[in-house]
């Protein structure tokens, strides 16, 4: 048995081979045929046991601060929320009022302009308020309709977590970013007292626990979320996310912390005659007065004054014209009975810090009367020694 | 008077015609490429002629041509059957081709970096046309390699081929196997996935047993690379899978080869006298020529040999890829590869160092140098029956042995570890827990328990209602509510079971298995019950949630301890209550995961 060749015949050999090899290569050319649907059939196989995987993991590590089903809790925002998915419930709404809102902007611009007209501001003004009406008129049923959810947190009018932290990327990539490198949390970043503890890296690449295969099954289950969004899913939500605030006022107070070795100034509040006898004991710098009116600084508070916003160089704007202040204030402005014996820098501080006391003629009072609180005495000399340059 | 200036073939035609001139040209040409036989030669070569030129152009390519000179140009008639190569060795040699022919195509995808290989894989079975079917065929073969490896080297024991002149082909054999049995072994850490981490761990382990100590130690160093296994120990692995070894393999195989061909393919044993050797005195009625009858026949087996990898790999055969490797969590039962689970099992023996480094090392050596230990002359079977059971006790033996390295053998797990395991773990060796097969459909949520099931038939709905007030007043229910609620973060409040409904035949024999193992396992699980938790986690994705709760009772070496009564002996708190236990484990299954399809 089995003794000599199997297919004794050379032909019946070159049969079999060629047989064999012709099958082959039809196998090979039905299994390239079927390729397409196969891979296509992997991925959705693969992309739901990542899935799976990003589930166990959730379960695991996110639930004791994003809660059991992604609601959110007490240490973080909810991520399954139509509002991480930007999922607009009033998308009429808001495209409205995002028309009226561009409408408003420009007429704001065209009423900054110098060459605008008494008439046209008026004219803008009165649109200005329709507007406003306008919006309220449209937002207001909405907020009364989401009111539960706004106390948690929602803002109707930014109905989309990538838009409000300016993410110029996919839902997806935001996602794993954020896990990959956490959240930085800190006073600069986020409104005080907002957060207790941020957003740890995950990443083994930050020097978190888990692998970026770990981290993309997570956010493949965070991104499973997505759905036909209901307003039960809105208000099912326990925390939304905090919206990032301006650093701006925190880091001018670091800075002014810093320059003065550790004193941080206060405001120069609103008494005139205080603030003018303690003006003596400081030297005003006119070209910090000169960044501070032009935003180009922030007060001693972070706060920017934008003072040019109303007060062109050269007029008519909301406010009298930057140029030739000193002038006018010697040559028009004392000479009112009702400032009698004043002296300019007198008239200065109290025009900023009690600017409703008098109006000049021709304008409206419409000057933030809150320069008191925003100004330090240094930031107020500085302002009055560059006004005092402007002739 | 040429047309060029030189001879050439435009005077060919001139004198030929063209037809004339381009035939002659084409045959001259085959007869260089061939090494000196030309179309005529070929064909009546495969049609099955004797040759009609002298000397016979079908010896020419052995004695000019690069490629046959290795070949002998004819075989003994005796040699050519089934019986007695069955042709392993040449099987053997096949695969070391097959395999880098594979192997090269799938470096193509993939890099040997931690980071990266699993997504490699990944991308080869998604994004790969063919990718998947290329790695199926090379890992089938590899396995398929070790097995025709190991079946040609018990060939050549059975029939004696190893004795005398052929002592040190043997010995170049079983370096092979080794270098086999190692490629095999380094390709396996590859793919980076639990199964490769955890089956390399166990074998790297070995390593570090050898004595003394510091020997051991920087032995494993240099292997993994690290204490553990990590992207050093991966490039390493790599290395050695993609030169290292090819390069000893293809060496040895040469040598292996060579000797094969210097003394003769060994004939059956009863073809020759006792003592002596007549593979190379092959008489003229008994050759077999290698051109064409050695060589179709060779060509026919290539095509079959690859028609039957190919179907198995479209239809029945995947290579097995787990999850991401994860030092972090040691699956239950990690073996190592089949061909390794001898060792597995003899390391259950006892002795590290003995049962992991000695003991095969003593097996290796003593195959090596067998042939030059059995010097008897008799290749035929009646004069060694001494050989033949030595070697078919060893056979018996390395089967017991990997037995023995299952992980069903030796190892005792606590049994609500390995009924939860059955339920719920992942797709492993081509299977999986009884839950994921589960058609999604049938997953229907709601909370199920075994209670249903141990109860007579008709009374199943009355027992599952019992039951409930029975664990509300009891405080179980409480107990399994805050591990649920505060450890695996269940979002439920209460505990509610309902029997399975009708429409989930596939959940109910779940079910019915999960009351059988726990009835099985009822001197360890006593007072008993199970229960499956299903809940909607996402769109298409649900959680389960297992469930066993039971009387602890005292163990001891692994198995509960049983009083004078055979009953088990309960364990109690210092107020004498029972102890209440409970095992608590869950999985999410998604409808597209494929389990189903599997």
């Amino acid at each position: 048995m089995f003794q000599g060749m199997i297919f004794p015949k050379i032909e019946n050999r070159i049969l079999v081979g060629v047989l064999a090899f012709v099958l082959t290569m039809v196998l090979l050319g039905w299994a390239a045929i079927n390729e397409g649907g196969r891979m296509a059939a992997f991925d959705e196989t693969y992309h739901a046991r990542s899935i799976e995987q990003g589930a166990v993991l959730f379960a695991t590590n996110c639930t004791t601060c994003h809660g059991p089903n992604g609601l959110g809790g007490a240490k973080g925002p909810a991520l399954n929320n139509p509002q991480l998915f930007g999922h607009d419930f009033f998308p009429e709404v808001t495209r409205e009022i995002n028309t009226l809102n561009v409408e408003r902007t420009t007429l704001e611009a065209e009423a900054g302009r110098t060459d605008t007209t008494q008439d046209r501001l008026n004219q803008i003004n009165a649109r200005i308020q329709e507007i406003d009406a306008r919006i309220e008129e449209l937002d207001a049923p909405r907020r009364q309709q989401l009111a539960s959810a706004i106390e948690k947190g929602y803002d109707p009018q930014r109905p989309n977590r990538l838009q409000n932290v300016l993410w110029n990327g996919t839902l997806e990539s935001f996602v794993l970013t954020t896990l990959i490198h956490g959240r930085p949390v800190s006073n600069n970043y986020w409104p005080i007292g907002s957060s207790g503890a941020g957003m740890v890296a995950w990443s083994q690449t930050a020097g978190g626990p888990l692998r970026m295969d770990q981290l993309e099954d997570l956010t493949a289950y965070i991104l499973n979320w997505d759905r036909d969004w209901t307003l039960d899913d809105l208000f099912a939500v326990q925390q939304f996310a905090i919206q990032p605030s301006d650093p701006g006022p925190l880091l001018a107070q670091i800075e002014q912390l810093q320059a003065s070795g550790g004193e941080l100034q206060t405001a120069v509040g609103v008494n005139v005659r205080q603030i003018l006898t303690d003006l003596e004991t400081v030297t005003g710098d006119p070209a910090r007065g000169d960044q501070l009116y032009h935003s180009q600084a922030r007060s001693f508070n972070g706060t920017t004054l934008a003072c040019n916003g109303c007060h062109m160089p050269e007029g008519p704007g909301t406010g009298p014209q930057t140029n030739g202040t000193m002038t006018r204030i010697e040559t028009e402005r004392l000479q009112d009975p009702a400032l009698a014996g004043y002296t300019p820098e007198q008239y200065l501080v109290e025009s900023i810090v009690q600017p409703g006391n008098y109006v000049v003629p021709d304008f409206q009072n419409v000057m933030i009367p809150n320069f008191g609180q925003n100004l330090s005495l240094q930031d107020l000399a500085d302002l009055i020694a560059y006004l005092e340059t402007t002739g | 008077m040429s047309v060029l200036p030189f001879p050439s073939f435009l005077d060919d035609v001139k004198e030929k015609g063209l037809k004339r001139a381009v035939f002659e040209l084409v045959d001259e040409s085959v007869e260089r490429l061939t090494a000196g036989m030309n179309i005529g030669d070929i064909r009546e070569a495969l049609r099955g002629e004797a040759p009609s030129r002298k000397p016979n152009p079908r010896l020419q390519p052995h004695a000019d041509g690069f490629w046959l000179h290795m070949r002998p140009s004819y075989f003994h008639a005796d040699m050519t059957g089934l019986y007695p190569t069955f042709r392993l060795g040449w099987l053997s040699t096949y695969f070391v081709f097959f395999e880098t022919i594979t192997g090269i195509l799938l470096m193509i995808w993939y890099t040997p970096s931690p980071e990266v290989a699993y997504a490699n894989m990944i991308n080869i079975l998604s994004n790969v046309p063919m990718g998947q079917l290329l790695r199926d065929l090379h890992r089938l073969g590899a396995e398929a390699m070790v097995l025709i490896v190991a079946l040609h080297m018990t060939r050549t024991w059975f029939t004696g081929s190893y004795k005398k002149p052929r002592q040190f082909t043997w010995f170049t054999g079983v370096l092979l196997l080794v270098f086999t049995g190692f490629l095999s072994f380094t390709g396996y850490l590859l793919p980076w996935d639990q199964l490769a981490l955890w089956a390399v761990t166990i074998g790297a382990s070995m390593i570090e047993a050898t004595p003394p100590p510091i020997v051991g130690e920087n032995l494993n160093l240099l292997i993994r690379g690290g204490p553990e296994i990590g992207a050093n120990g991966l490039l390493r692995f790599y290395l050695a899978h993609v030169l290292l070894l090819p390069a000893l393999l293809f060496v040895f195989t040469g040598v292996h080869y060579y000797k094969v061909i210097v003394h003769g393919h060994s004939l059956p044993p009863k073809s020759e006298n006792i003592g002596e050797d007549t593979a190379k005195r092959v008489p003229l009625d008994k050759r077999v020529y290698f051109i064409p009858d050695v060589l179709t026949s060779e060509l026919m087996w290539i095509a079959v040999t690859t028609l039957i990898l190919v179907v198995l790999c479209i239809w029945f055969y995947d290579a097995p890829l787990e999850h991401h490797a994860d030092p972090q969590v040691t699956p239950l039962g990690t073996t190592a590869p089949w061909y390794f689970l001898w060792l597995q099992g003899a390391l259950k023996l006892g002795d590290k160092v003995f049962w992991g480094i000695i003991f095969p090392g003593i097996l290796l050596g003593f195959l090596a140098v067998w042939p030059y230990i059995d010097i008897t002359p008799s290749r035929r079977y009646a004069h060694r029956r001494v050989a033949l059971t030595i070697f078919l006790l060893l056979i018996s033996f390395i089967t017991v042995l990997s037995y023995m390295g299952l992980a069903k053998f030796g190892v005792v797990t606590a049994a609500d570890i390995t009924i939860i395991h059955e339920l719920t773990y992942p797709p492993a060796h081509d299977k999986m827990g009884e839950l994921l097969p589960v058609p999604y459909d049938q997953l229907v949520p709601g909370m199920y328990t075994t209670r249903e099931f141990a109860a007579e038939a008709g009374q199943e709905a009355a027992a599952v209602s019992a039951f409930n007030s029975e664990i509300e007043s009891n405080n179980q229910e409480q107990q399994v509510l805050n591990e649920l609620q505060n450890q695996d973060f269940l979002p439920i409040s209460s505990l509610n079971f309902s029997t399975v409904p009708a429409d989930a035949p596939e959940l109910r024999r779940v079910l019915k298995d999960f009351e059988a193992m726990i009835e099985k396992h009822k001197n360890e699980l006593v007072n008993a019950w199970g229960g499956v938790i299903i809940t909607q986690n996402q769109k298409d994705l649900r959680r389960v949630d297992v469930i066993i709760s039971w009387d602890t009772v005292q163990i001891e070496n692994g198995r509960p301890v049983l009083d004078e009564n055979g009953n088990p002996v309960l364990v109690r708190d210092e107020n004498g209550n029972v102890v209440r236990s409970q095992n608590i484990q869950h999985v999410f299954i998604h409808r597209d995961g494929g389990y189903f399809a599997h």
